[in-house]
């Protein structure tokens, strides 16, 4: 009884002098020791702050009394979660010692045991109530003291009166914070108590006692209750073990379910995957039917199709299609697309070696039946056209052999894939019998054309020479080149009959035309009939085509590179395959038109031989063939194109043997030489050749051969001028330069500008040469005269004391003046003139030119001579006897008499 | 003297009659006229030693190529011409040569890879190491020309020379010198 009288006073002097000042509130607290420390005790406090605005909040702390023990003063203070053990050492109420472990073990000992118990009690609910997360664990501490609600404490309040314990309890239980403050109503009951023992102020004693008796009373009352209540607790405990019995009778009947699901589990797994493999063989086995039946309808060939392919009927248009038919359901078949594991199905090798026997008949039946039908159309065509030889020049066109052979064209295209062999072979007969017709009918046509042209030539020339005896000679000697610049102008002249070349032109243009559709239509249907534009076997017969030896197939395609080239790599330029097609094709119509290039150069060259002019007239014909061809690479056009080389070499020889009769002509032998034969020849020749090529595409080749010859003619007009043995060199040149002048005046060839400027300054140059050597000097005295006179001024002497020098006197001048009186003036100028006329020639009527070019001459001599006179020997009064009237009119009067 | 046939072979309109001329005339011919085919003579002296050059101008243009096994037949050495503002040009070399190769029969032939038009520099679609390394695979001499600016055009002739000196070495000289000793 004192330890809790000197316990509340300890609370009460704690709360009062140290809690108070932080408003806190003391809830509980122990009087400990440090164990094993026998020293001055100290207080445990919880404490819990009042203040209204902070929160709540429990603190345990260790305070401790100053030396004097007049003050207290906290040691450690914890928060409540800082607590990790509470240690009772033993669950025995008479232990003492105990621990707590917060940042260390620390060990106490209670003074007090109902302290201790009630510290523990407090301590535990406080934890369990303001503690969230880890809680303290609680050890050796008797659980009662745990779970018990009523403190020793509080018990002393019951112990008062019973009344006031619920509201005591309530107040604790309820919270802290409005302990202090007792309500008015806890002051009236308080009161009630206190009234009830009025006796207690007189006698504390007696009332302690009382409230100890009431508090034994109620002990006892309680623990009645709870021995009562034993009963009810065992029942419980039975009740409780019943549910449990029950409960493990249920688990063990769960324990059997599980079994059994268990067991059904496996058998499930077992039948899933066991349902999985039969679709597996299910999928598998459509598979294979789909596979098996894709097969056998691509392997399948009907009845009818292998009727038509033993014993095909090739001769009506039905027994065709039914064979057409057949041999593609055939070629599908063998190009069937097949795994090639499933070609070792002795099915399918027995399927495909039945293919190959239908397809080697069928083969050979095709190839018995085109054959003897290619054949047979050759020998039949080639009588029919023999008969019908019009006059008409035309090239028969064989329409109705490409009709006819246009039936079996899907035929020809099924051997080419199918059968290699067969294909080439009908392609050779093919080619061989159609060449033949070919061949005549080439012949035969340019014999036409010959013709033609021959026997106009001919009826043209045989009236000519009926005519005139003269050509005669001329027919003769047609053998020799003709139509050359250097040959004389009789030669050249004669046959030229222009009516005769623009007729061969025409008929030129209409052999090349004829052939042009011809060898077309054959082309064309060549390309469709043998396939020629795909250039590898349609179908891609490896797969099903019992080949023997696969070697075989690509020593094929080894035989022509370009092409294996073509089949290793698809990345080719369309160029290269078009190129590699065009050779094919080229090819072939080389095999069917082999004649064709020999004869149409055959027939150029034996015009040309009658008239070299003919091929200026092929080389522009063949040229605008060639070059304005579209199929530039076609077998016509490249023949052309090689004709047409052969042609411009003859043009190129026909062009030097011009130069080089230039160079070897010979001069006429005539006492006045006159024009040149190869400058006259030339007018006709550039006339003629302009007349062809006029602004066709070639006229930069004929410039060039322009250019050459006309330099070549200036050359060799100077080198000939001094072969004649009568006409001075200055005459021949200025007459032929002045011929070729005017002549390229009149042409207008731009590239022959030059020359053209070259041919005047020639002309001029020897028109000079020639005044300046014939007509010379009449007054030849005089100009002796004044030159000696030119002398002395060169020596210094001045021209006005000329007359005083001895030989230069008046007297001497007058003495030479006289020796030249008019009238014999004008008779050297008509010896002259008669000289000059005999020098010209009439052709080239030039006579009038160099007559006015002396009289310039002359003229400008006397100028000369009187200048000369009035500035040596002025004021003399001496002159000429005649004046420029009287020279103009010697030379008038002598131009008129002739 | 020794004539030497050279062959000028190319597609159409890279320059083979315009190099062809300026370098027998000395004259560029500015004018496009398709070739068929000239024939040009032209004495040059390579090494100190007097030669004739025999030169073909070809066609270039596609129809004539039926001629030109022939002129390979017939020529010892060859101008390969293309143009180099015209890929195709380019291009269409390859079969060329293969062409003179399979003619010949031999691999080595006096040849002469040629990119005219070097004046048109801002025309240019094939490089010059293009042209260089067709060459090396042609084993044969490379230059770029231009026929109007007169750029290397005397060289190609004069290398081609060289080449067919150094390939055939004339022989028939000395044999007749010989035959002329044992005379005396």
């Amino acid at each position: 009884m004192v330890t809790i009288g000197r316990l509340a006073n300890i609370k009460h002097i704690l709360q009062k002098e140290l809690f108070d000042l932080n408003d806190e509130r003391l809830i509980s607290v122990c009087t400990v020791t440090k164990t094993y420390k026998k020293k001055k005790a100290c207080y445990l406090c919880l404490s819990t702050s009042v203040h209204p605005n902070s929160l709540k909040t429990v603190v345990f702390s260790q305070v401790k009394p100053t030396e004097k023990d007049a003050e207290y003063k906290r040691k450690h203070s914890f928060q409540l979660d800082e607590i990790k053990l509470v240690d009772g050492k033993d669950e025995n109420f008479e232990t003492h010692e105990f621990d707590i472990q917060i940042d260390k073990m620390y060990k106490y000992y209670a003074i007090n045991l109902h302290e201790r118990q009630n510290f523990m009690g407090v301590l535990y609910r406080q934890i369990n109530k303001s503690v969230r997360g880890e809680k303290a664990v609680f050890k050796n501490i008797p659980i009662a003291w745990l779970t018990e609600k009523t403190s020793p404490e509080k018990s002393i309040v019951k112990s008062e009166t019973e009344g006031k314990v619920d509201t005591e309890d309530e107040l604790d239980e309820d919270d802290a914070e409005d302990f202090k403050a007792l309500t008015e109503k806890e002051v009236n009951e308080l009161n009630k108590l206190v009234n009830e023992c009025d006796f207690a102020i007189k006698d504390a004693e007696l009332f302690i006692e009382q409230l100890g008796k009431k508090l034994h009373d109620l002990d006892g009352a309680n623990i009645q209750s709870v021995l009562a209540s034993e009963k009810q607790v065992f029942s419980l405990v039975e009740e409780i073990e019943k549910a449990v019995g029950e409960v493990e009778k249920f688990e063990t009947r769960l324990d059997t379910y599980d079994d059994i699901l268990n067991h059904v589990k496996e058998s499930m797994e077992k039948v899933g995957s066991k349902n999985a493999m039969i679709e597996i063989a299910n999928n598998n086995n459509t598979k294979l039917l789909n596979e098996l039946n894709g097969m056998i309808s691509q392997l399948d060939l009907p009845l009818s199709a292998q009727q038509a392919l033993s014993d095909p009927d090739l001769k009506t248009a039905s027994g065709r299609q039914a064979a057409i038919n057949a041999g593609k359901a055939l070629q599908q078949a063998m190009n069937s697309d097949i795994d090639p594991a499933l070609l070792r199905l002795t099915a399918v090798q027995d399927q495909r070696k039945r293919f190959e026997k239908w397809k080697l008949k069928f083969s050979a039946t095709i190839s018995r039946y085109l054959n003897n039908l290619f054949i047979h159309l050759g020998n039949d065509i080639g009588e029919g056209s023999t008969q019908t030889q019009t006059h008409d020049l035309n090239l028969q066109s064989h329409t109705h052999v490409h009709k006819e052979l246009a039936a079996y064209t899907d035929l020809m295209h099924w051997t080419k894939s199918m059968d290699r062999k067969t294909y080439d072979g009908l392609t050779k007969v093919y080619t061989s019998s159609l060449s033949k017709i070919y061949e005549r009918d080439i012949k035969a046509f340019f014999a036409n054309a010959l013709h033609q042209i021959m026997s106009r030539i001919r009826a043209s020339r045989e009236d000519l020479l009926d005519t005139s005896t003269s050509r005669k000679v001329s027919a003769v000697k047609v053998t020799v080149p003709y139509g050359t610049l250097g040959a004389s102008r009789d030669i050249w002249a004669s046959n030229v009959e222009s009516a005769d070349r623009e007729k061969f032109d025409a008929t030129l243009e209409k052999v090349l035309a004829e052939l042009e559709p011809v060898a077309l239509q054959e082309q064309l249907f060549c390309i469709n009939f043998f396939q020629l534009d795909v250039l590898s076997p349609t179908g891609k017969n490896t797969q099903t085509t019992l080949d023997p030896n696969p070697e075989e197939k690509l020593s094929v395609s080894e035989a022509d590179p370009n092409f294996s080239d073509f089949l290793n790599s698809s990345q080719f330029p369309q160029k290269k395959i078009d190129r590699q097609i065009n050779e094919e094709v080229r090819k072939m119509m080389i095999a069917l038109f082999g004649i064709l290039e020999p004869e149409l150069i055959n027939f150029i060259q034996s015009f040309e031989k009658l008239d070299s002019f003919y091929t200026l007239y092929v080389l522009v014909r063949l040229t605008q063939h060639v070059m304005s061809a579209q199929d530039t690479h076609s077998f016509l056009s490249m023949t052309f194109a090689s004709a047409l080389v052969h042609v411009k070499r003859n043009f190129d020889r026909f062009m030097q043997q011009q130069v080089q009769s230039i160079v070897e002509c010979k001069l006429p032998k005539k006492s006045k030489c006159g024009i040149l034969p190869y400058v006259e020849n030339f007018e006709d020749f550039a006339m003629t050749s302009e007349n062809i090529f006029k602004k066709t595409e070639r006229r930069a080749d004929m410039d060039k051969w322009y250019l050459q010859i006309v330099h070549k003619i200036f050359e060799y007009i100077a080198a000939h001028s001094n072969d004649h043995p009568k006409t001075p060199s200055q005459v021949i040149k200025m007459e032929n330069y002045h011929h070729m002048f005017s002549l390229l005046s009149q042409l207008k060839v731009p590239g022959l500008d030059s020359a053209k400027k070259d041919a005047k300054a020639r002309y001029n140059d020897s028109l000079k040469a020639y005044v300046t050597k014939y007509f010379g000097r009449p007054l030849e005295k005089l100009n002796l005269f004044f030159e000696g006179v030119q002398q002395k001024v060169a020596q210094g002497v001045k021209e006005t004391e000329i007359s005083y020098q001895m030989a230069f006197s008046k007297q001497e001048l007058r003495k030479v003046i006289s020796q030249y009186p008019a009238k014999e003036v004008k008779k050297g100028l008509e010896n002259l003139f008669k000289k000059v006329d005999k020098h010209l020639c009439e052709e080239e009527n030039l006579l009038q030119v160099v007559w006015r070019a002396m009289q310039e001459e002359f003229i400008a001599q006397y100028n000369y001579l009187e200048e000369r006179i009035q500035k040596c020997y002025a004021g003399a009064m001496i002159t000429l006897e005649f004046n420029i009237n009287d020279i103009l009119n010697f030379f008038s009067d002598i131009a008129k008499s002739h | 003297m020794r004539e030497y046939k050279i062959v000028v072979l190319g597609s159409g309109g890279v320059g083979k009659s315009a190099l062809t001329v300026q370098f027998v005339q000395c004259i560029f011919v500015e004018k496009y006229d398709p070739t068929i085919e000239d024939s040009y003579r032209k004495q040059v002296e390579v090494d100190g030693q007097q030669c004739m050059l025999e030169i073909l101008d070809t066609a270039g243009t596609e129809q004539f190529t039926a001629m030109r096994d022939l002129y390979m037949k017939n020529g010892q050495g060859f101008v390969l011409v293309y143009s180099i503002t015209a890929q195709s040009t380019f291009n269409d070399l390859q079969d060329l040569r293969e062409q003179i190769l399979r003619v010949k029969d031999t691999e080595d032939v006096p040849m002469v890879l040629v990119g005219n038009k070097c004046d048109l520099e801002e025309e240019r679609v094939v490089g010059k190491d293009l042209g260089k390394s067709l060459a090396n695979q042609f084993n044969c001499t490379f230059m770029e020309t231009s026929a109007k600016a007169k750029i290397n055009v005397n060289d190609i002739f004069y290398d081609l020379v060289r080449q067919i000196n150094k390939k055939s070495p004339e022989k028939k000289q000395k044999q007749k010198k010989k035959s002329l000793c044992t005379l005396l």
